[in-house]
């Protein structure tokens, strides 16, 4: 998806939003647009206000100041229409424990106007074997599909997943990615919250990156990368015999780095250029780098370079 | 309208699958009722009845020492039907036998004379009391009978005739079973904070409100759900009480219906007062352990109001468990009103207004 919106497009839009609870500032004044069929990501830490945003733009939190409007609605007096068209999957929501499956989606159908049938739901979440289980019995990654299949239950044009792959298994991520895929194939926008960088790597078109109750930057993963990176890292076990004044004056090398003695980095702006200066230096020395391998910066050294600390902290 | 009803019928689901709020609802009160109704009960199988002779003749001397009559009862004479029917409104006697002047004669007539009306005997009973009066009719009845039966072929000489009179001094299980409902009840609407706050706590009180659903539809089905427990709850005591210990309905089944409604909502309106104050889950269930206790034994359902001292007569004259024990103990079996049932019914709806209005200002969604 190109980063350009043009506004007629977006089904979010945001103008420097806040929300202070007491002391804490948790959204400081935040700006984005989400456009038609996008899958857009809130990438942050716990704390970073991601889940506050969303709340605000779900109708279930009002801002202190700033200007919010989802599907042209606005979200502080248009709340009763928006929740019609919206789905909103809750983090660590529960549902009613003695309901069954199908019994609690059939409940929420009955709170819209339109809605899809339950047995559809529970075949897309792949819920079928507990369909006539009581939502306490569930495990904690079936919950979750749950919780998911129940955003979904009025056909939403627009759907909030609030860290929607927290507890399930590598497969269950894997299927519930390929049904956010279904989703913005069918023109469906989303908007996810996330703290693994794979998932947003995998599925968002475009992306926040939020710390602080900020929005350090946006863009698709590509832009962020080179945005901020021009180098690519060569790393190799260690060779005896080159010092590192040596491997600083290889062509395009900005940084030599060693990680536990073990391999050394070479941060490079010109990836061929360092690659044959090395294997040149050590073939005069009569060895030969082990391991040689390039790697591009990911999304996670983004992260670490805009905040200062990985995500999980 | 369908989200009111599913709402309901997903709530109603939950509480029939939850044995626990089963048990206390359904069970508990049943469980009361039998042990204390057993505990109260013993001595009911031989009663007095007021014995009035207006004849004193031979015959109504043989009739008194009838052993169909002496063998279940004991007979106290009075002199007139005004002294029988005021010893049985206050409770020494459980009935009263009028054998009117002329009964030799007619006795002696059967089978002789053609014509005349059929001399009436009549009984006052108190219909709250099935039991007694049930035997009584009966007995008399048959005896009636008997008399008649040497008349056959021909007009009878005798009639049964009853009269209701309205005992005060009602048995203990009858003044225990209305106050067993009322606690019920009262337990009911307490106990609907547990629920609230739990759905509160596990943020469905929060789910719920990222859909179109109002506050209101979601509130009218939790309250709905609890009324129609309560009335359940209320048929099912009222069904015990008669089968076990022949305690009918006395008044009209629709004031009983509004009491139970009314003292439902009353209570519910209590519940989510705490439901407003409890941070958490086990906060509320201790908050209404707490309260339970003083709600119940610091009002009349237990013990007649008299029979308290009076600075805790001023504590009870209070509390709203008091006149919703009066209330149905009026509607179901009668006795003596604390206040009048219009009375005790304002100061119930004044319960249910200044909880309301206090939930209605603290209760979170979050």
């Amino acid at each position: 998806m190109p980063s350009g919106i043009r506004d007629a497009d977006a089904v979010i839009r945001v103008r420097d939003l806040q929300k202070r609870y007491g002391e804490v500032q948790a959204v400081a004044g935040i700006s984005f647009e989400v456009g038609r069929g996008e899958v857009f990501g809130l990438l942050g830490p716990n704390g970073a206000g991601k889940s506050t945003t969303i709340e605000i733009l779900e109708g279930l939190r009002a801002q202190d100041a700033g200007e919010a409007t989802v599907l042209g609605l606005d979200v502080r007096h248009q709340a009763s229409a928006l929740k019609e068209r919206i789905g909103v999957q809750l983090q660590s929501a529960a549902l009613y424990p003695r309901l069954t499956v199908h019994e609690v989606l059939e409940l929420f159908a009955s709170f819209y106007a339109s809605s899809v049938p339950p047995d559809q739901l529970i075949e897309a979440l792949d819920l079928g074997e507990r369909r006539n289980a009581q939502t306490r019995q569930l495990s904690g990654g079936q919950r979750q599909r749950l919780s998911v299949a129940l955003s979904l239950v009025n056909d939403p044009e627009l759907v909030f997943l609030d860290e929607p792959t927290t507890g399930m298994d590598p497969a269950a991520r894997r299927s519930l990615w390929d049904l956010v895929r279904g989703l913005r194939a069918k023109g469906r926008t989303v908007l996810l919250t996330t703290h693994y960088m794979e998932e947003a790597e995998e599925l968002c078109d475009r992306l926040a990156i939020m710390d602080h109750g900020r929005i350090l930057e946006i863009g698709t993963v590509d832009q962020l990368v080179s945005r901020r990176f021009t180098e690519r890292t060569i790393r190799y076990e260690r060779l005896s015999g080159i010092d590192d004044a040596t491997l600083a004056a290889f062509p395009g090398v900005t940084r030599v780095a060693h990680e536990d003695d073990e391999a050394t980095l070479l941060y490079t702006r010109d990836v061929a250029g360092t690659i044959g200066a090395l294997l040149g230096a050590a073939e005069a020395r009569g060895v030969e780098p082990r391991g040689l391998g390039i790697r591009s910066p990911s999304l996670e050294d983004v992260f670490l370079a805009l905040t200062g600390h990985a995500i999980r902290d | 309208m369908h989200s009111l009803l599913s709402l309901t019928s997903a709530n109603l689901k939950s509480f029939s699958r939850d044995r626990a709020a089963m048990f206390w609802t359904l069970a508990f009160p049943l469980v009361f009722i039998l042990l204390f109704g057993a505990i109260f009960s013993g001595g009911t199988s031989r009663f007095t009845v007021g014995w009035v002779d207006g004849d004193g003749s031979s015959s109504s001397k043989a009739l008194k020492s009838n052993p169909a009559l002496t063998d279940v009862f004991t007979l106290q004479a009075y002199a007139g039907d005004d002294e029988a029917i005021a010893a049985m409104k206050q409770g020494d006697v459980r009935a009263v036998l009028v054998i009117p002047q002329g009964f030799e004669a007619a006795v002696k007539s059967a089978g002789t004379v053609q014509g005349g009306a059929a001399l009436p005997i009549t009984v006052y009973t108190d219909p709250s009391n099935q039991q007694v009066s049930g035997i009584i009719t009966g007995i008399v009845a048959s005896l009636v009978g008997g008399f008649n039966q040497a008349a056959s072929g021909r007009l009878p000489v005798l009639s049964l005739e009853t009269q209701a009179v309205q005992s005060q001094a009602i048995t203990a299980v009858a003044y225990l079973v209305p106050s067993i409902l009322a606690m019920a009840l009262m337990q009911l609407g307490l106990f609907s904070a547990i629920p609230i706050v739990e759905q509160r706590e596990s943020l469905i009180l929060k789910r719920i409100a990222a859909t179109p659903i109002k506050r209101r539809t979601f509130i009218a089905a939790n309250v709905i759900t609890r009324l129609l427990i309560g009335l359940i709850q209320a048929v099912v005591i009222l069904a015990v009480a008669q089968v076990v210990f022949g305690i009918t309905l006395l008044g009209n089944p629709v004031v009983f219906a509004g009491i139970v409604v009314l003292g439902a909502l009353t209570f519910i309106a209590l519940g989510y007062v705490v439901a407003s104050f409890a941070p958490t889950e086990d906060a509320a269930s201790q908050m209404v352990s707490i309260l339970q206790f003083p709600l119940m034994f610091l009002s009349g359902i237990f013990f007649a109001l008299e029979s308290l001292p009076q600075f805790l007569r001023g504590v009870a004259a209070f509390m709203p468990l008091t006149y919703l024990g009066d209330a149905l103990r009026q509607v179901m079996v009668g006795g003596t009103p604390f206040v009048p049932l219009g009375v005790g019914a304002g100061i119930l709806g004044v319960w249910l207004v200044g909880c309301f209005l206090i939930s209605a200002r603290f209760f979170r969604w979050q």
